[in-house]
């Protein structure tokens, strides 16, 4: 490490900081302004202090969202990963024929971008006419109203995110599956430790860096939920964050209320519980990861 | 491992794992199917059945989808417009924040612990957040319906400094650069002939991601572009879709259009993508 | 530098030349004034008329078409960051009402009540069509349309069935005279045929019932009046429709290509037709033009209102506009003519606000889809009588609600086996007893009015019960 660099380091991050400083620390210092007032609606706007954060605390919609988002990251993190690893573990055989086959055709959904799956899963999800609930009662006798977009809005949403995104999470467990010394694994198969042995004694460890990150980017990613049930409500007849609410996310709620409400002040002070939520997680994986390596 | 064996067990990992691809498979084959079939067609979950070969008739498809979708004025310029606007980014995103990771992870500075903490920062800032306070700073800056307004915000994002900084790390041996300090080489200089060339895999896959995201990107140019003819693919078809009716045909066109491209260039990539997103993951 | 992978130099090579195509086409500059459009087909009806003012007219307009969501977000966020948006914008209903938050004097759009009284624009236009661009008395918008509802019935089905359509006067008669349409023709245990499209989760619907009915969600002066005992009779009723032995409902959404389907089975025999929707079905569904059929909603007491109202469109003039006179001028040219009235019903099968062209001969041109009635004369007979609409900010959000009561008390009738009308009506009351909290909740918080604003409220109201 060069001790005295001269100004070589902050040519190099001179980009970085300049846009860094222009596009997200002035909005953000502003956004901490809006949080404290109250909005009349456009252009007015009153002194409130923390008023917007006591309100946020006892309003049953913000607590709604939470629990939305909630549990749509906990399918994320407890169903989504799992799969995507089970995924990766499957193409990582070195005998495994068709691996740069299987795994473009894992990786496509995210090819499709969001807008045209958000728009592909209101169709599929449709009563009656929707391709899941017609293969569900022609193979199993579901029932054809078995209304997906009316009240099983978040398992929906985690199936549609599932579809989506494990692909991509396929491809970082795979490629640090890939960087686990072989010799590690032939060394526990000589010693004769099972399957089972050998993948959490041996396999498991040597990923947890990888899992740690995904895990965090997981949560990061879910928490921010919004543009995909906002893309495909949008498509749906009753529009908005669906029926009862059910669709409704922290970060759809902070839009719905600044963009549609025009309450900016209400929606910057949400906007700043989701990013302090975000740190704390953050920093909470940050220890555990640290105090497992010690 | 006998023959019989091997085989069985080659079809025990392939059954699960063709069964998923198909069920990955079924909403893209939807969409083609989609793309080249006329509205009243669209009762039928896939082609529409007829007594053609296997069942399908096939005389029923149509490229009119298509005729039509490049027939709508502005959708030829979209589609060079989202070129423009994702090729761009990508490239100065990429030289941006290869930069800024390659002094994060190299150099000892003033500042260097702060800066590294506000890299990692803004990872959790949800965007809608900045969404109003940018679009209000844009127009003091007169760059409302302007490109340098619409990318000039996301040329150096802080995720892509991470990203770098890992990969740094990585493969960026300390002592290659000492040694072409030895031999005289500047600090610029070195950045570009040394350390760039040993950053290609995350070059390759970051360049991708930043694409693919520019690509599909619809709220931000939605806000910031007024301009039909600035408009990019997911902002031009978006304004297909009529206020009081959906024509599905047109819109899987059209997602087939776009596709294509991103299709082609993440095949190109594939290989510094992978060795790239592996790099970032180690050393969290 | 060879060693970069082919991919890395593509994106460099498309980045290079991309940007010489941008360079190369040049910018398109904004000449005069900007209008902003959200409706494909409104953007075809203008265009010439455009043109032709552009001929002669210095500044010119510059049409543009957006979609609604982009009007909305440019919108609201000029409004909310005072940046100058379009010299015109066609605002929607659904989003037009946000910008009254706050007080009167922070609306984003100029208040055109003066000059439409001076220049005797209020006598010309049908007093209802005012509603939902009036704030506490002031107008902010020239009415494009009047979208009175009237009810659309597959005739092939009904016939099928021996069903006689002049018997039905109420909602009462349309239950009892519908019944033989319920049928279950394939013999799986699933209904394939109801007489009506409606669930309570089409908000649309659910507001054009309630109005048809009497009931409303916010008084004269903009306060909630969600938990009424009449909006719980009406809820009570449109939820018997959807359950137990007498159900008549299904779900059949509209602007869905799955909803088509269904359409095109005919799993609901009857549809709400805003003049509008009939355009809809015609591009939408044209190979059911000839099998349907338009006749006034039957009322929810005999003698009652036959009509409804669904949508809506103005033309507003933002505050920021670059020459009020000139966008005034236009405005007026553009949506008072005779010409676009007429094309207005020919291409759209939109009904004129302005009652002075309502006895054209387009009106009583007869239209096939509909097996030739003269659909025209129909919705013009039902104009001047469609219900008041609220332009509360809250109103979107207050549908909401009482749809989602809708569906608890519909599951509430399932699981307690409880289906006439009058057993459900104490829960439905519950139930928009919660809704009305949440409003007004959200109400207190984003304080639509000021002291001293709600004063102003009822007197002069040109958009009241006309």
């Amino acid at each position: 490490m060069r001790e005295r660099p001269g100004p070589a380091p902050y040519i190099l991050l001179a980009p970085f900081l300049l846009i860094f400083a222009v596009f997200i620390v002035y909005p953000l210092i502003r956004s901490l302004g809006l949080a404290t007032e109250r909005s009349f609606g456009p252009g007015t706007s009153d002194f409130v202090g923390i008023k917007n954060f006591r309100l946020l605390l006892i309003d049953p919609l913000f607590w709604k969202a939470a629990r939305n988002t909630l549990v749509f990251t906990l399918g994320s993190v407890f169903i989504q990963l799992p799969l995507a690893l089970l995924l990766a573990l499957a193409l990582n055989r070195p005998t495994l024929r068709g691996r740069s086959f299987y795994r473009l055709i894992f990786f496509s959904p995210q090819l499709v971008g969001l807008v045209f799956s958000g728009m592909i899963a209101s169709l599929m999800f449709e009563k009656r006419t929707g391709l899941i609930n017609k293969t569900l009662h022609g193979i199993f006798g579901f029932s054809l109203d078995y209304p997906w977009l009316q009240v099983h809005i978040m398992p929906m949403l985690i199936i549609t995110a599932l579809w989506m995104y494990v692909g991509f999470n396929m491809v970082y467990f795979l490629a640090a599956l890939q960087n686990v010394d072989r010799s590690l694994t032939e060394a526990a198969m000589i010693d004769g430790a099972s399957k089972a042995q050998r993948f959490f004694h041996v396999t498991l460890p040597a990923i947890r860096p990888v899992g740690a990150f995904v895990v965090l980017l997981s949560i990061i990613g879910s928490v921010q939920l919004f543009e995909l049930p906002f893309i495909i409500f949008s498509q749906t007849p009753y529009g908005g964050a669906g029926p009862d609410n059910g669709a409704l996310t922290l970060v759809m709620y902070l839009y719905r209320e600044a963009f549609e409400t025009g309450d900016l002040g209400y929606a910057s002070a949400l906007g700043w519980i989701i990013a302090v939520f975000l740190f704390l997680a953050g920093l909470g994986q940050l220890v555990i990861t640290r105090g497992e390596k010690a | 491992m006998s023959a019989a064996r091997n085989a069985t067990k080659s079809t025990l990992t392939h059954a699960p794992l063709l069964a998923a691809a198909a069920i990955t498979l079924i909403p893209i084959a939807w969409m083609l199917c989609a793309a080249v079939k006329s509205g009243e067609d669209f009762k039928w979950l896939f082609l529409p059945r007829g007594d053609g070969f296997l069942g399908i008739a096939w005389d029923h498809l149509t490229f009119s989808n298509f005729t039509r979708l490049f027939g709508e004025a502005h959708m030829g310029s979209a589609i060079l417009n989202s070129f423009f606007v994702s090729s761009v980014s990508a490239v100065v995103a990429t030289l941006a924040c290869a930069a800024g990771g390659f002094a994060l992870a190299r150099y000892r500075f003033r500042g260097r612990g702060p800066i590294t903490v506000l890299v990692l920062g803004a990872l959790i800032i949800p965007p809608p957040l900045l969404l109003a306070p940018t679009y209000e700073l844009l127009y003091h800056l007169s760059l409302l319906d302007t490109f340098t307004g619409l990318l000039l915000p996301g040329i150096a994002p802080a995720f892509g400094v991470f990203l770098f900084r890992q990969a740094t790390i990585q493969s960026v041996p300390r002592e290659l650069l000492e040694a072409a300090r030895i031999d005289g080489c500047g600090e610029l200089r070195a950045f570009f002939v040394i350390v760039l060339p040993l950053l290609r895999p995350m070059i390759g896959a970051f360049m991708l991601i930043t694409f693919l995201m520019w690509w599909n990107n619809f709220i931000s140019p939605q806000v910031i572009l007024q301009d039909p003819q600035k408009f990019p693919l997911a902002v031009a078809i978006s304004q297909l879709k009529g206020v009081y009716y959906q024509d599905y045909g047109l819109q899987m066109a059209a997602t087939v259009v776009s596709v294509a491209p991103v299709m082609i260039l993440f095949l190109l990539l594939q290989k510094e993508f992978i060795a790239g997103l592996t790099a970032g993951a180690v050393k969290g | 530098m060879r060693h970069y992978s082919l991919g890395v130099w593509i994106v460099v090579a498309i980045a290079v030349l991309s940007s010489v195509g941008v360079a190369v086409r040049g910018g398109h500059k904004a000449e005069g004034l900007t209008m902003w459009t959200f409706a494909r087909p409104h953007a075809a009806m203008y265009r010439p008329i455009v043109d032709a003012w552009n001929e002669n007219h210095d500044p010119g307009v510059d049409l543009q078409l957006l979609s609604l969501a982009a009007v909305e977000h440019r919108m609201l966020a000029g409004f909310y960051a005072g940046v100058e948006t379009a010299d015109l914008i066609e605002v929607e209903r659904s989003i037009a009402g946000r910008a009254f938050t706050g007080p009167l004097e922070a609306v984003g759009f100029t208040d055109l009540t003066d000059r439409m009284r001076e220049e005797g624009l209020i006598d010309r236009i049908n007093p209802p069509s005012f509603g939902p661009w009036t704030s506490r008395g002031h107008i902010f918008g020239i009415p494009h349309d009047v979208h009175p509802v009237l009810l659309g019935y597959r005739t092939d089905l009904i016939e099928a069935a021996g069903i006689d359509v002049t018997l039905i006067e109420t909602w009462d008669d349309f239950k009892r005279v519908m019944r033989p349409l319920i049928v279950d023709a394939d013999g799986d245990g699933d209904v394939d045929r109801y007489p009506l499209a409606y669930w309570p989760t089409d908000l649309d619907k659910d507001e054009l019932l309630i109005l048809q009915a009497g009931g409303a969600l916010f008084d004269a002066d903009g306060r909630a009046t969600i938990d009424t005992a009449t909006n719980a009779a009406i809820l009570a009723e449109l939820v018997s429709w959807c359950v137990g032995p007498d159900r008549i409902a299904c779900e059949a959404p509209d602007f869905t290509q799955s909803g088509n389907d269904l359409k095109r089975q005919g799993y609901a025999a009857c549809y709400f037709f805003p003049d509008w929707m009939c355009d809809v079905w015609n591009k939408e569904l044209p190979e059911l033009s000839g099998k349907l059929r338009l006749m006034p909603l039957p009322a929810w007491e005999p003698g009652g209102l036959r009509t409804s109202v669904w949508g809506g469109t103005m033309l507003a003039i933002p505050k920021t506009a670059k020459d009020f006179d000139a966008c005034w001028e236009f405005a007026k040219h553009l949506y008072l003519s005779d010409e676009l009235a007429r094309t207005l019903y020919r291409v759209g099968d939109i009904i004129t606000p302005i009652t002075e062209h309502w006895d054209d001969p387009v009106f009583d041109e007869p239209d096939p889809y509909f097996g030739g009635q003269a659909k025209g004369r129909l919705y013009i007979q039902m104009a001047p009588h469609i219900p008041a609409r609220s332009s509360s900010p809250y109103n979107r959000r207050a549908i909401e609600r009482v749809s989602d009561a809708g569906m608890r008390l519909l599951e509430y009738a399932k699981s307690g086996e409880v289906y006439d009308p009058g057993a459900l009506q104490p829960k439905a009351l519950e139930l928009l007893h919660d809704a009305q909290a949440e409003v007004e909740r959200q109400m207190a918080r984003t304080a639509v009015f000021r002291e001293g604003d709600s004063s102003k409220t009822s007197q002069d109201n040109p958009g009241g019960d006309g």
